[in-house]
């Protein structure tokens, strides 16, 4: 519609601002880079791409920076493509490199594996792209409208100019307000530890799994007690194949209890006929975000109180190798997984922990050396510890999405304003897009939005 | 294929989508203002509250009215709830396969035209929302709709 409208006006009239020419995406980790991979697809000479990056390294952020070989990815290889028009294109790269066999799959892969593999996509791009890519390690503070575009302001204190700005900086890097003393695993807080001490984790989902990896890899065997609401572990994963949906096959927007009721059945008559319940929440998968729009507030809200736990566990798996390794600590006793509520924190040598059970309501006390926060990545977007983030929402610039889950964006990743005005100018992709999106903190969905986004905004 | 059930319970929430926002409507007006058999309004009725469309109120002043503004509620969504899967013949769907008698389903190609026809009608259905349907007045109305559509 557009292209044909364009094509009766002489090109001399046609404003520059119809097609941005000039993007800064802010976080170059893995959400900045498979984003900027798709936007570079486009043919137009005259495309800039600025990736800011305030780590050392582009493509690793919180999510694959870590050097541990046991911390593996949660999706195997076949679904680890940075491109959304070629999911082969991780798993080739891995057989190219002699990393895996063919007869191997699935494969989950280590983290810092993954790290390498955006890092020479990365390479690649900027050796090709010298006029159109630029990239840049620095902090961002903040990023404000101009007349015809945006401005970011770096810690440096330089600003760089564009069209428009994409936000992709992840998850959130310090601990959530409230988590009293707990640290993040790796932070500057983790200090050596004593091998016997025993040490508490806030959580007991894929988070408090690589905290316990970490744990091990570090010679650590004292007790771990991981709390969460309802203790529970995730699954494993297992070698499958999703059942096949359409849409016109799933109930749309109606209240929660009744999609939980069509879902509970189609595994149940699917499982009578010899499928694993696998399949069927992974054939779920490509309608997730449909499911999630087209939900009522209401049941968007009982999901995230009551169901999104146990959705979870199902949804968000390990892999088998790993899966194995935490059960034998479950078993031996060295891993406790407490379902309750810490309901006091002393801080005295240690830190004398009160945990009140959920089924007993009884208080057991813990007496540790430390607490982690693995809380996991959902948590109140106006709390962040993202300066710019932070800045825009203190502006009015963006607020949160109703339920806090992240920033209020439009369908097309815009991100919302204060009085609800939707900007043309600044957008988000990756876990910042929560509250619209719900499942975008994994590899497989992030490159679908960016390659919608990439489509959306260039042509 | 669109059941009289499903017909009856779009021509109800219609029905409900007319009054104003809150007021409830009684079982039996709904039914003799659309000729629809009461029984099967109740059982219609029922559905359409379990899945989150109508909220009830029992009693003398009871009746039904909807539990969400018209505008919220899609075609598509209601369909799915009274008559299953969206699906024109019963051997295109997926979770309510049911197989012909006298085909191969791998290789019959009307089944799988009908697989993208599904689609089809799921693009159409989940677009429109109850207060367009509610709005659409007769004849005329529906060939701007058809021509805006194509």
């Amino acid at each position: 519609m557009t292209g044909r409208a364009n094509s009766i006006v002489p090109n001399s009239i046609v404003p520059n601002l119809i097609i941005p020419n000039s993007i800064i995406i802010v976080g170059g980790g893995a959400s900045g880079v498979v984003l900027a991979a798709h936007l570079l697809k486009s043919p137009n000479p005259d495309l800039r791409v600025t990736l800011i990056e305030k780590r050392p390294h582009f493509g690793q952020g919180i999510a694959y920076s870590t050097l541990l070989s046991a911390h593996v990815l949660n999706v195997s290889a076949a679904g680890m493509s940075a491109y959304a028009d070629d999911p082969g294109n991780f798993w080739r790269w891995l057989l190219e490199r002699g990393l895996a066999t063919p007869e191997q799959a699935p494969v989950y892969a280590p983290r810092s594996v993954y790290a390498r593999y955006l890092k020479e996509l990365l390479d690649e791009l900027e050796a090709r792209e010298t006029g159109r890519l630029r990239l840049i390690r620095e902090e961002s503070l903040s990023i404000s409208p101009t007349g015809s575009g945006v401005e970011v302001a770096l810690a440096n204190g330089t600003s760089v100019v564009a069209h428009l700005a994409v936000l992709a900086t992840g998850h959130d890097e310090e601990p959530g307000a409230g988590q009293g003393h707990a640290i993040r695993m790796g932070s500057e807080a983790d200090t050596a530890l004593d091998p016997e001490a025993r040490v508490l984790v806030l959580g007991t989902g894929l988070s408090m799994v690589d905290a316990f990896l970490s744990l091990e890899q570090r010679g650590h065997h004292g007790d771990i007690v991981a709390v969460s609401r309802r203790g529970l572990l995730p699954s494993p994963h297992r070698k499958g194949n999703p059942i096949k949906l359409d849409v016109a096959d799933i109930p749309l927007g109606t209240q929660l209890s009744y999609f939980v009721g069509w879902f509970r059945n189609l595994i149940r008559e699917n499982q009578k006929a010899g499928i694993d319940w696998r399949d069927v929440v992974d054939g779920l998968r490509p309608f997730n975000q449909k499911i999630w729009q087209n939900w009522p507030s209401s049941a968007k809200r009982r999901f995230v109180e009551h169901t999104k736990a146990w959705w979870d566990i199902h949804r968000h798996r390990m892999a088998p190798e790993v899966y194995a390794r935490v059960t034998e600590a479950v078993q031996s006793g060295r891993i406790r997984l407490v379902a309750g509520r810490v309901v006091g924190i002393t801080a005295g040598d240690g830190f004398t922990v009160q945990v009140q059970s959920r089924h007993t309501q009884n208080i057991e006390t813990f007496e540790v050396a430390r607490i982690y926060d693995c809380t996991g990545i959902a948590r109140d977007i106006s709390t962040t510890s993202n300066s710019v983030v932070r800045s825009l929402v203190d502006r009015g610039l963006a607020r949160p999405d109703p339920l806090r889950l992240g920033l209020d964006v439009s369908d097309n990743c815009e991100v919302i304003a204060g009085d609800g005005t939707v900007s043309a100018k600044i957008l988000a992709v990756g876990p910042l897009t929560r509250g619209t999106f719900f499942e975008i903190d994994a590899i497989p969905d992030i490159r679908v939005q960016c390659a919608r986004l990439s489509r959306r905004l260039l042509g | 294929m669109l059941t009289k059930k499903g017909k009856y319970g779009l021509k109800a929430l219609v029905h409900l989508a007319r009054l104003p926002i809150g007021q409830l409507a009684f079982v039996g007006d709904i039914a003799t203002g659309n000729n629809i058999p009461k029984k099967f309004l109740d059982a219609i009725l029922v559905e359409l509250r379990n899945a989150g469309f109508v909220q009830s109120r029992k009693g003398k002043e009871g009746g039904y009215r909807l539990a969400r503004p018209a505008d919220e509620i899609k075609i598509g969504h209601v369909v799915r709830v009274l008559d299953g899967p969206l699906a024109p013949i019963p051997c295109a769907s997926r979770t309510r396969y049911q197989p012909c008698e006298d085909c191969n389903e791998a290789t019959c190609q009307v089944r799988h035209l009908m697989l993208e026809v599904r689609q089809a009608i799921a693009e159409v259905l989940d677009q429109r929302s109850l207060a367009e349907m509610r709005d659409i007045a007769g004849d005329e109305d529906l060939s701007v709709a058809l021509e805006i559509q194509a």
